[in-house]
């Protein structure tokens, strides 16, 4: 057998390989294969183009695509259209939302709600994440953590069915309360913010764990120690040291719970109650009547995602200049 | 493990109460689901008084239930092949290459895990609309498949960056051409990856509520037929079904976890 294998891996396939039994071999060896091959491998460009060329087209049509025809779909008066009627182009859709309560009352209390219950996950979840990343052994911090994550294979709908049965009037907490005599009758814990946020730090704490434990687990401990010598307490550790050094954790896991916790359907309406409506239900409710309201829907959707991202992205930036004022 | 553990012992003990008053309060809420799917009346709320498996012989006796599991488990292994088709191209694409528009590329491909649950599943409904899809099976299936590609992209290209470059380069050196260096090199390297991704898209869908209803026909999937049974009332028979589905999936998740340790170990 004897090929130029210099010349096979400039695309200019010299000899075939000598025949070989396997798939792969018996694939390479038969004709049409090698000439589609040659075709494709001509030059590097080319090369490239066939590479390319699906997953640029598949985030195009799929990623952004759907994001693209639902700004469309806002921006205009009927959807779908009717048959001989003409699809005309409207702002009208963005009009309604500022136009009354209903509408913009769950939308800033989504966003509060969010911020709240994004800045509960943090200062709940902190704590943690230091423990594993600072106080157990290197062996240890797999199972400690192992142990977070297997609640979090539950799926949401089941969860939050379980937060549902701590906090009924019938259920576990109100029930230990009764029977340490603390209350005569339950406390209507549910349908309220109350129960919405336990409900969502419950699912969200998993997102913003992950993020800190490592940004935590990166911090050198010779730090700490020489703080400590120094005479620093606990709590000026934390906020000189482990604060400012795990910014960016923060900041990522922040982001990432906002986003999550903007986007809840299914449990603010199993735990949430009518003074909670979030604005994820008043989007759904334009799409589960005639689809003449499919625009005002598509608008609205519109309109919280653009909030969410402009939000997060201004979080983003005081974190980073945060993060700069420090080390200077 | 600190070197002078006596430095911060007080924290370590203040801290440790923390970490497992959190760990009571991710596992009792889902502990008392599945003790009242054995409760022996109809009425949720505690104290239970007398148990029963009734629940659980009339969950598997119901062929609505069964057939919804099927159909679930369907779905989620369709959309994850799918998934792991694309961002496994993706990630090859991605990875180690310098292109103009390659930030924008990473941009777009991570967009579809960022998008708020509630706005994701409205885009996909309008875009499934557009494109002429009914809802219904193959909506589901196609909404799950571009939703997980940003996470089997992520793992894949995290694998991916490890794999030494003079493998490929021997390979073609022998007259290997790109596709065969790629399936014969590549793949093979990166199945850990791939299998742990899998096992994550499979969870994913199996327990994605807001894009199964919104993109769901007729047929519920799990998640879908818990929501509807909760909205007319608790009954033990949901905790059955939904202790069902958790035994499943955190086995899953917690057999996935061991397995991905195992190859990486091995690696």
């Amino acid at each position: 057998m004897t090929y130029d294998a210099s010349a096979e891996r400039e695309g200019r396939p010299g000899a075939r390989p000598a025949a070989d039994p396997t798939f792969w071999g018996r694939l390479t060896g038969w004709g049409p294969y090698h000439v589609l091959m040659r075709i494709a491998t001509a030059s590097p460009r080319r090369q490239f183009a066939i590479l390319a060329a699906f997953p640029i087209l598949w985030v195009l049509t799929q990623h952004l695509g759907p994001m693209l025809q639902m700004l469309r779909v806002s921006l205009t008066d009927a959807y779908p259209v009717a048959p001989g009627v003409e699809q005309s182009f409207t702002l009208e859709n963005y009009a309604r939302f500022f136009g009354d309560s209903i509408f913009w009352m769950p939308f800033f209390r989504t966003l509060t709600f969010a911020a709240v219950f994004t800045f509960c996950t943090l200062v709940i979840t902190y704590p943690v994440a230091y423990f594993l990343a600072r106080h157990v052994s290197r062996r240890n911090q797999m199972l400690f953590l192992l142990l977070l994550l297997i609640p979090f294979w539950v799926g949401e709908i089941v969860r939050t069915y379980a937060i549902m049965i701590l906090l009924g009037n019938t259920g576990a907490v109100n029930m230990v309360l009764r029977f340490f005599g603390l209350i005569d009758r339950p406390i209507p814990f549910m349908y309220t913010s109350f129960s919405m946020g336990v409900g969502i730090v419950y699912l969200t704490a998993l997102y913003m764990l992950l993020p800190l434990y490592s940004a935590l687990e990166k911090l050198p401990k010779s730090m700490n120690e020489a703080a400590a010598d120094l005479g620093a307490g606990a709590w000026t550790r934390f906020r000189r040291i482990s604060l400012p050094m795990t910014i960016e954790g923060i900041s990522s896991g922040c982001t990432l719970v906002f986003l999550i916790s903007t986007g809840f359907y299914a449990t603010p309406i199993l735990l949430g109650g009518p003074s909670t409506t979030v604005f994820a239900e008043t989007i759904a409710g334009f799409f589960h009547v005639a689809g003449d309201e499919w625009p005002t829907g598509a608008a609205f959707a519109t309109i919280m995602f653009a909030a969410a991202l402009v939000i997060t992205a201004a979080f983003q930036r005081l974190m980073n200049a945060l993060r700069k004022g420090d080390r200077t | 493990m600190n070197n002078r553990p006596e430095l911060f012992r007080g924290n370590r003990i203040f801290l440790a109460c923390i970490y497992w008053a959190f760990v009571l309060y991710v596992f009792v809420p889902l502990i008392l689901m599945v003790l009242m799917g054995f409760k022996d009346s109809k009425f949720i709320g505690f104290p239970i008084r007398s148990w029963t498996l009734d629940w659980y012989t009339g969950v598997f006796a119901d062929a609505e239930v069964i057939s919804t599991f099927g159909y679930s488990v369907a779905i989620a292994v369709l959309s994850t092949l799918i998934s792991i088709f694309v961002g496994t191209w993706i990630a090859v694409l991605l990875e180690g290459r310098k292109f103009t528009g390659r930030g924008v590329t990473f941009g777009l491909t991570v967009l579809p895990a960022l998008v708020p649950g509630i706005i994701s599943a409205i885009a996909f409904r309008i875009y499934a609309r557009y494109l002429g899809i009914e809802p219904g099976m193959g909506a589901i299936i196609w909404a799950h498949a571009v939703h997980n590609v940003p996470f089997v992209v992520l793992v894949v290209m995290a694998r991916l960056s490890t794999l030494p470059k003079s493998q490929i380069e021997a390979a073609r050196d022998l007259g290997a051409d790109p596709l065969v260096a790629f399936m014969r090199i590549t793949l093979p390297y990166l199945v850990p990856a791939i299998l742990g991704a899998s096992i994550f898209c499979l969870l994913l869908s199996f327990d994605d509520f807001v894009r199964s209803f919104f993109l769901g026909g007729y047929d519920p999937t799990l998640p879908v037929l818990i929501f509807a049974k909760l909205r007319s009332g608790m009954s033990p028979e949901i905790n059955a079904i939904a202790t069902v589905a958790l035994v499943l999936t955190a086995a899953i998740g917690i057999w996935a976890e061991r397995f991905t340790r195992r190859m990486n170990k091995e690696n």
